[in-house]
């Protein structure tokens, strides 16, 4: 039995339609992102599931029950909202037990509860202040508290995250993976935050224009985009995409790289069988920041390139590098003990077993 | 301080004056007695605080045939205004909530027709409404007056409410509506307790309106069901006997003095609700 299935589902409004067709089937215990850019129809297909927005065509089922046509209160979720929708009349107690209320729980189980979520929470000594007595990282605690008192079949999360600065995301974040592998429970979570959807999702699905592009684990979305969007929006600095032309050489298919007034021609370390038909033609080759690194003697396999640097970006951890390829900005990533400075060759080694391609005009992923 | 915000000080305080000015002399002359009104000037104090003219306002004085006072339609008044106001108030925050909330097909047009409603003057529905309450049999009630006092002022507390609730978030209403609410637990649970400041508004334009309405009062209420503006206004032109200046100037005050008392309780709560969603929306 499936925790979440959604069939075919479309939305409309007026003659604009903002979902074509979205098929998803989670299982219970999984946590499922859905990621996508500001407009992607992300946040409506959430709110649909919620029950918030009506479904112009197709079903969802929450458990075995088709859902498609019931209220909000008889779906059996729990929703975090982006502004955490606080009631500003009430104190943290009421707020967290006003659904427990509702349901008609009598007063001291009410009482079990809110002690029970509070302590997980940690917001014990908030208890009797009201929501604008607290700052954004308490607010967040007790939506979320509000949503746990309710014990549902699926917890929905809408952007909860994106009011916090920086440092108390990544703290939120964690707090929200720890609690799922402590509880089990089944969480649909919206973000347009790739970094939040890599950490936290068993599985992602990525959406642009109303559809799902892509629907797999963190990892097969981040090794293996099905299309341009994907591998660009996922990742962080983001893919790289080098125009090049393709040829059929002695050792297999080669691209043609030129960079700093010089050019060469690179072996793909790799069987695609897709390629064959653009021989003579241009790809889109895909490689990411970390496969592009320092020369180092332990991978003598790789290929090495001197390269000319045009800017520099320290992080700590590693140093950006930005180069030119064929005419694109390429961003490397180094390691910090690496000496360079700008106007001056780099040799860089290229990992091309990871590299992916893509058609230049449909930019579908050649494999 | 500057010069300038010397100068406007003085200017303030000059309008002050000139605005206080009737009201320090309704009540000085209503504590004169005949005598010393016909002998001294506009300004000149009472020799003793005298109370009289204020009793025979109240109890005594001739409104056209019967002479008992103001008492009687200051009640009716108050038996006009309260069931009117509330009426009103809850209806309009009801209507604000749904045009907010719950909109419909057609909400938008809807609330721009009601929009008209407040730009419709008096006079204009004066006789419309007098057919209307006289096929309902409603003609010369107290109960006629009220439901002309609640659809006309319908407008505009549907206006307060909405412009309000058009700031409170959706996302309120739709984390009420998961956790179990309806629409009317989310309205009284979690609308109606954050409109406290708009509710003040509402109530104290109300009241205002329809405490100083004189001419919905003098059209649609007969007799005995007369609210206080009308019974002042007969009790001022009376014309029998001797002009009594400080019955008059009592029986004024006593008119004004509900309003008045709305004002000095609630009035910061009006300017603040008022504001309050002028912002955004």
């Amino acid at each position: 039995m499936q925790a979440l299935k959604i069939q075919n589902v479309e939305k409309s409004f007026g003659a604009v339609k903002v979902l074509k067709g979205i098929n998803l089937e989670i299982e219970p215990g999984q946590f499922l992102i859905l990621v996508g850019p500001s407009g992607c129809g992300k946040s409506t297909l959430l709110n649909m599931i919620a029950g918030l927005e009506d479904v112009t065509n197709g079903d969802i089922h929450i458990g075995d029950r088709n859902v498609t046509a019931l209220d909000p209160k008889d779906r059996d979720i729990a929703m975090v909202f982006q502004s955490y929708a606080l009631y500003p009349n009430m104190t943290v107690r009421q707020n967290i037990s006003f659904g427990l209320d509702i349901a008609k729980m009598p007063k001291d189980e009410q009482k079990v509860v809110v002690d029970r979520v509070s302590k997980m929470l940690q917001i014990v000594p908030l208890l009797d202040r009201k929501p604008s007595a607290l700052s954004g990282g308490q607010r967040q605690r007790v939506a979320m508290g509000r949503a746990l008192a309710r014990d549902p079949a699926i917890y929905l999360f809408d952007e909860p995250l994106s009011n916090l600065d920086a440092k108390l995301r990544v703290e939120m974040r964690g707090e929200i993976k720890e609690l799922h592998q402590r509880m089990g429970t089944t969480i649909v979570y919206v973000t347009h935050d790739q970094i939040e959807a890599m950490t936290l999702a068993d599985v992602i699905a990525v959406m642009k224009n109303g559809e799902v592009q892509q629907f797999g684990t963190p990892q097969e979305i981040y090794d293996n985009p099905s299309n341009q969007f994907i591998a660009g929006f996922m990742g962080s600095p983001a893919m790289n995409f080098v125009p090049c032309d393709l040829s059929d050489g002695a050792n297999g298919y080669e691209l043609l790289l030129e960079s700093a007034g010089k050019s060469m021609p690179f072996p793909i370390n790799q069987d695609i069988e897709g390629l064959k038909q653009y021989v003579g033609k241009k790809v889109i080759l895909g490689i990411r920041p970390e496969q592009i690194t320092q020369d180092s003697e332990d991978k003598s396999d790789n290929l090495v390139m001197a390269c000319d640097v045009e800017m520099i970006e320290p992080t700590g951890p590693d140093t950006m590098v930005t180069i030119r390829l064929n005419g694109a900005k390429i961003v490397c990533r180094v390691h910090p003990t690496t000496m360079c400075s700008t106007d001056q060759a780099l040799p860089l080694q290229f990992d091309m077993t990871k590299a992916v391609f893509f058609d230049p005009d449909t930019q579908m992923r050649i494999r | 301080m500057s010069i300038s915000r010397g100068l406007i000080y003085c200017l303030l305080a000059i309008a002050a004056v000139f605005y206080l000015l009737p009201l320090v002399v309704m009540v000085i002359t209503s504590l004169k007695d005949l005598d010393e009104i016909r002998n001294g000037t506009i300004l000149s104090l009472p020799q003793s605080l005298n109370f009289d003219a204020w009793g025979k306002a109240w109890s005594g004085a001739c409104t056209g045939a019967s002479c008992e006072g103001l008492k009687g339609y200051f009640w009716n008044s108050v038996s006009i205004v309260a069931p009117a106001v509330i009426v009103s108030t809850i209806l309009g925050a009801l209507n604000g909530y749904v045009l907010t909330k719950w909109k419909f097909r057609g909400s938008n047009l809807f609330f721009g027709m009601l929009l008209i409603g407040t730009m419709i003057p008096f006079q204009v529905i004066l006789l419309p409404m007098a057919r209307t309450l006289g096929f309902l049999g409603l003609s010369g009630s107290s109960s006629g007056l009220i439901m002309v006092h609640i659809i006309y002022g319908l407008a505009f507390t549907t206006l307060f409410f909405r412009n309000y609730y058009i700031t409170v978030p959706n996302e309120l209403v739709n984390a009420a509506r998961i956790d179990g609410a309806g629409f009317w637990m989310i309205f009284w649970r979690i609308i109606l307790p954050i409109s406290t400041p708009i509710l003040v508004v509402s109530v104290i334009w109300q009241f205002t309106q329809i405490w100083n309405d004189f001419l919905f009062g003098v059209v649609y209420s007969a007799g005995d069901n007369q609210p206080i503006t009308v019974a002042l206004n007969n009790l001022v032109n009376t014309s029998t006997g001797v002009k009594e200046y400080n019955v008059d100037m009592a029986a004024a005050i006593i008119a004004a003095l509900p309003t008045l008392l709305v004002y000095i309780i609630a009035g910061k709560y009006f300017v603040r609700g008022l504001t309050a969603g002028a912002v955004k929306g």
